[in-house]
């Protein structure tokens, strides 16, 4: 009987795992195809629809425009969200868990609101450049993810070593410097790696906040799906996929997939 | 003029709840002195006080006549060792040592001269190039006070420093802690809840009760005269009863018994204490003073001798008594409180 | 730490958060209530209008049956990687996380390639001449069930794994050596210890499906929106800012009332 249960629960796990993978295969074979449009399977084998997708301006200029705004809004969660995480992780004060629940905050409001009140507010009443908008709005969508990774690190971080160094000569920034931050590089590099990508994935703050010559990598690919349709868009889902598995080996290399499963 | 000294150090919580309350400790130079209580006495914050950690809310503390009570903790240059070692996970044990002086901006030859001789003399200069965590707990104590050492302090601070080892290691590190100690001449301040440690290597010790220090003696002193009865049942004694004066020397206890006892404190009435171990056990007696009939309750066997928990008149009373005199619960036995082993408080 | 330390730590980020999240939503909220007509006016009318209402129930149908395929397509599954060790397990789970990392825009392009009139369903019942006409698998409410299902089943499985191996092995032998055969074993001792991961996936997916955007617009369609493609369309399309931000409003309260809804049910589970 344990077997038979055996078995059939390799089989519905199996048939989940294809259920998962399947699709992405099919995107992947059908950026292959020769016709214009997007059959599967396909006929031919070419290169071509690689090609079109750096050729294109807008796809380029909108990836440049992802990878500067992701970059950007990191830096600014992790400038903002590690020194934050640093005081609440520290200090017992008692207002430190409400604190840190309005930092997380932002998970409460969907994506498309956020983008949404931003648009209203900052783009229509305060005519402020949509680039900012876009900016804080992927801050703070992303800073949740730097507080609560940053966080954990912290977590088991023994803070008497800090008071050993302060004690041995450093200052504040010193000691931060010298031994909290060598000792908690890897959740801040898991948290950078997050949050660079729930930038350069996210849709609903860029739906909203984009304008003439502004509009994200995804926003331009969402377009493009409606008006067009061919294996352009499997290509860039194919070279996106690749960048991620690549990214996903790094982190494997460096700190264990299991950081970013947090 | 002590060489360290805390005066009326005031501590306190959210502004209400009072650690320290007017707590003034005088620690002469080169002795090590050590805060013995419970958990929760209020040890550990004193220690913090003088460390910097903690500004007191009152009161001062002094360092060769220079008032350090503001100082920031990074400029006070004591030598600190935590219970749980706090070593830089990220940098080897040699650089864990030279943490100290590198920020004193030495030239690396000096620093590399120092820290191998602080290797050398605790035991260490086979692990130079090794990381902490491939170390043993014996092996990070010695880094810890390597690291500590190396920078010449002013004070050494130890917080319960060998709480997390073995027994075997605790009395082997005891002994290498004093040494260092006497051989460098650093004035320590040794805080810890275990009583036969303390006493083994201190010089002088403070038992702390509930933010305040109930004495401050050697610990001789400490041992034979325990000035109340925390301080006594600290000091293991367990068996306390009350005393109302009849005479010089003489007491009366609870039951009418009379009592002699060696000193004459000159109160009406107080408590008397005395060991187990200073108890003597026979099945008969002919002697009515200082004599307390019983019952034995239990026995436990301890190697050298058994224990004996019996009820009396007086109440509970624990008594040790050589094994080749054994006597079985529920016998009825006489004990004897020789009258220079009992203590009054 | 000294307070003023501790306030510059913790102040531009409490600024910048009421700057630009705080504030933008009272100025964006606000006159959704009230002015000319009822406090709450304009939210009875939102649940009063047939096609709001269409577009609320088709959102939380949507939730509610996305969340429970995920549960039970990934409790099984979750239970399966979380008993295995090693390389076999690393492999599963970076199987299972990379999907999170990939653009939904993506995921959900999969199931138009899939699902579309000439998708690969349709071709190949085609081909079986199981039918003689294509299908209209896409732009219906099953499409976007189903691209939501393949959106957060990931995340329901790692938060499933997670929660899994965290009962010690011991447990599951200590059943064994009660008596309990393996079927039993996972009834009584395992789901029962997993109900919190449960929990919180199920709020995860739950939360996450309710007000997903790309998904319903890429396998929706104009037809079948949801409260967030509705908010789009109101503010863009039609420059309804009210009608937005009533709409807004309602999400936030949705997830927060979902989420405060499993914080309270988990501390009674904790209590048992």
């Amino acid at each position: 009987m344990a077997a038979k249960r055996q078995l059939g629960l390799t089989a519905f796990s199996a048939a989940v795992f294809l259920f998962l993978a399947a699709p992405l295969a099919i995107i992947a074979v059908t950026s292959f195809g020769e016709a214009s449009t997007i059959r599967f399977p396909i006929q031919g084998f070419t290169f071509k629809w690689f090609g079109a997708v750096f050729a294109s301006r807008s796809f380029m200029s909108s990836l440049g425009l992802s990878l500067m705004l992701a970059v950007y809004a990191t830096l600014l969660a992790l400038a903002i969200g590690i020194p934050a995480s640093y005081a609440l992780g520290k200090t017992a004060f008692r207002h430190n868990t409400a604190l840190r629940s309005l930092f997380l905050s932002p998970i409460f409001v969907p994506g498309i609101v956020v983008g949404y009140a931003l648009f209203k507010f900052l783009v229509i009443e305060l005519r402020m450049p949509v680039l900012a908008g876009l900016l804080m709005g992927h801050f703070l969508v992303i800073l949740p993810y730097v507080i609560r990774v940053v966080g954990a690190s912290l977590e088991q971080f023994d803070f008497s070593i800090e008071e050993v160094a302060c004690s041995l000569g450093c200052n504040r920034a010193q000691a931060f410097v010298k031994v909290v931050l060598p000792n908690i590089g890897s959740g801040i590099v898991a948290a950078f790696m997050l949050a660079f990508l729930n930038s350069f994935n996210n849709i609903p703050v860029s739906m909203f906040l984009s304008g003439p010559g502004v509009s994200t990598f995804p926003r331009t690919l969402i377009s493009y799906i409606e008006y067009s349709y061919d294996p352009s868009v499997s290509a860039i889902s194919v070279l996106l996929m690749a960048v991620t598995v690549a990214l996903m080996y790094v982190v494997e290399k460096t700190l264990g997939i299991g950081s970013l499963a947090k | 003029m002590s060489y360290a000294s805390l005066e009326n150090i005031q501590v306190s919580y959210d502004g209400r709840t009072k650690v320290l309350e007017g707590l003034s400790l005088d620690i002469e130079r080169g002795e090590l002195v050590s805060l013995l209580g419970s958990s929760g006495c209020g040890k550990t914050t004193t220690l913090r006080v003088v460390a910097g950690f903690i500004e007191p809310m009152g009161g001062a503390f002094r360092l060769n006549g220079k008032d350090l009570t503001r100082t920031p903790v990074h400029r006070r240059n004591f030598g600190l060792v935590f219970q749980s070692y706090a070593l830089f996970p990220h940098l080897t044990v040699f650089d864990n040592v030279a943490f100290g002086l590198r920020l004193r901006k030495l030239s690396s030859g000096d620093i590399r001269k120092r820290v191998e001789a602080m290797l050398e003399i605790t035991d260490l200069s086979a692990f130079a190039g090794r990381y902490p965590k491939q170390m043993s707990g014996g092996q990070r104590q010695r880094v810890a006070l390597a690291r500590a050492l190396v920078i010449e302090p002013e004070l050494l601070l130890l917080d319960e420093p060998l709480s997390n080892l073995d027994a075997k290691l605790r009395l082997g590190m005891r002994v290498e802690i004093k040494r260092l100690q006497k051989r460098l001449g650093i004035t320590t301040i040794f805080v810890t809840h275990d009583q036969e440690e303390c006493f083994s290597i201190s010089d002088r010790v403070a038992i702390m009760n509930k933010g305040a220090i109930e004495q401050f003696d050697l610990p001789e002193a400490i041992y034979s005269h325990p000035v109340n009865e925390f301080v006594a049942r600290f000091v293991g004694f367990t068996n306390f009863f009350d005393l109302a004066k009849v005479g010089p020397g003489r007491f009366r206890d609870s039951h009418g018994g009379e009592i002699e006892v060696g000193v004459d404190p000159g109160a009406e009435s107080c408590v008397g204490a005395i060991r187990p171990e200073d108890i003597e056990l026979s099945g008969s007696s002919a002697e009515r003073r200082n004599v307390v009939p019983g019952i034995v309750e239990v026995r436990t066997f301890l190697g050298q001798s058994y224990q004996y928990e019996l009820s009396t008149n007086l109440g509970r009373l624990v008594a040790n008594a050589p094994k080749e005199q054994a006597f079985e619960p529920g016998t009825r036995v006489f004990a004897r409180f020789p009258s220079e082993r009992i203590v009054l408080c | 730490m000294r307070r003023s330390l501790y306030v510059s730590l913790i102040a531009p980020g409490l600024l910048l958060l009421a700057a630009f999240l705080f504030y933008p939503l009272i100025v964006v909220l606000a006159p959704t209530f009230g002015s000319g007509g009822p406090f709450l006016g304009r939210y009875i009318a939102f649940f009063g209008d047939p096609y709001y209402l269409r577009v609320f129930a088709r959102t939380v149908r949507i939730g509610l049956v996305a969340t429970m395929v995920c549960v039970i397509l990934g409790l099984p599954t979750a239970y399966y990687i979380s008993r295995r060790s090693g390389r076999a397990k690393s492999i599963l789970m970076a199987v299972s996380i990379f999907p999170l990392l990939t653009n939904s825009v993506v995921r959900a392009f999969a199931w138009i390639i899939i699902l579309g009139r000439e998708g690969v369903v349709n071709s190949l019942l085609l081909a079986l001449k199981w039918i003689d006409r294509p299908l209209t698998l896409l732009y219906t409410e099953f499409s976007i069930l189903v691209g939501t299902v393949y959106l957060f089943l990931p995340l329901m499985l790692v938060t499933l794994v997670g929660s899994m191996d965290n009962i010690e092995e011991d447990v599951t032998e200590a059943a064994a050596s009660l008596g309990a055969s393996r079927f039993v074993a996972f009834m009584k001792v395992v789901f029962p210890l997993s109900l919190p991961g449960i929990l919180v996936g199920g709020v995860l997916v739950f939360t996450g499906a309710i007000t997903a955007y790309t998904t319903p617009t890429l396998l929706g369609g104009n037809r079948n929106m949801l409260l967030a493609t509705l908010i789009y369309q109101r503010a863009m399309s039609l420059s309804d800012w009210t009608g937005a931000g009533v709409i807004a409003l309602v999400m936030i309260l949705m997830t927060l009332a979902v989420v405060k809804g499993m914080q309270d049910f988990a501390k009674r589970l904790d209590r048992r």
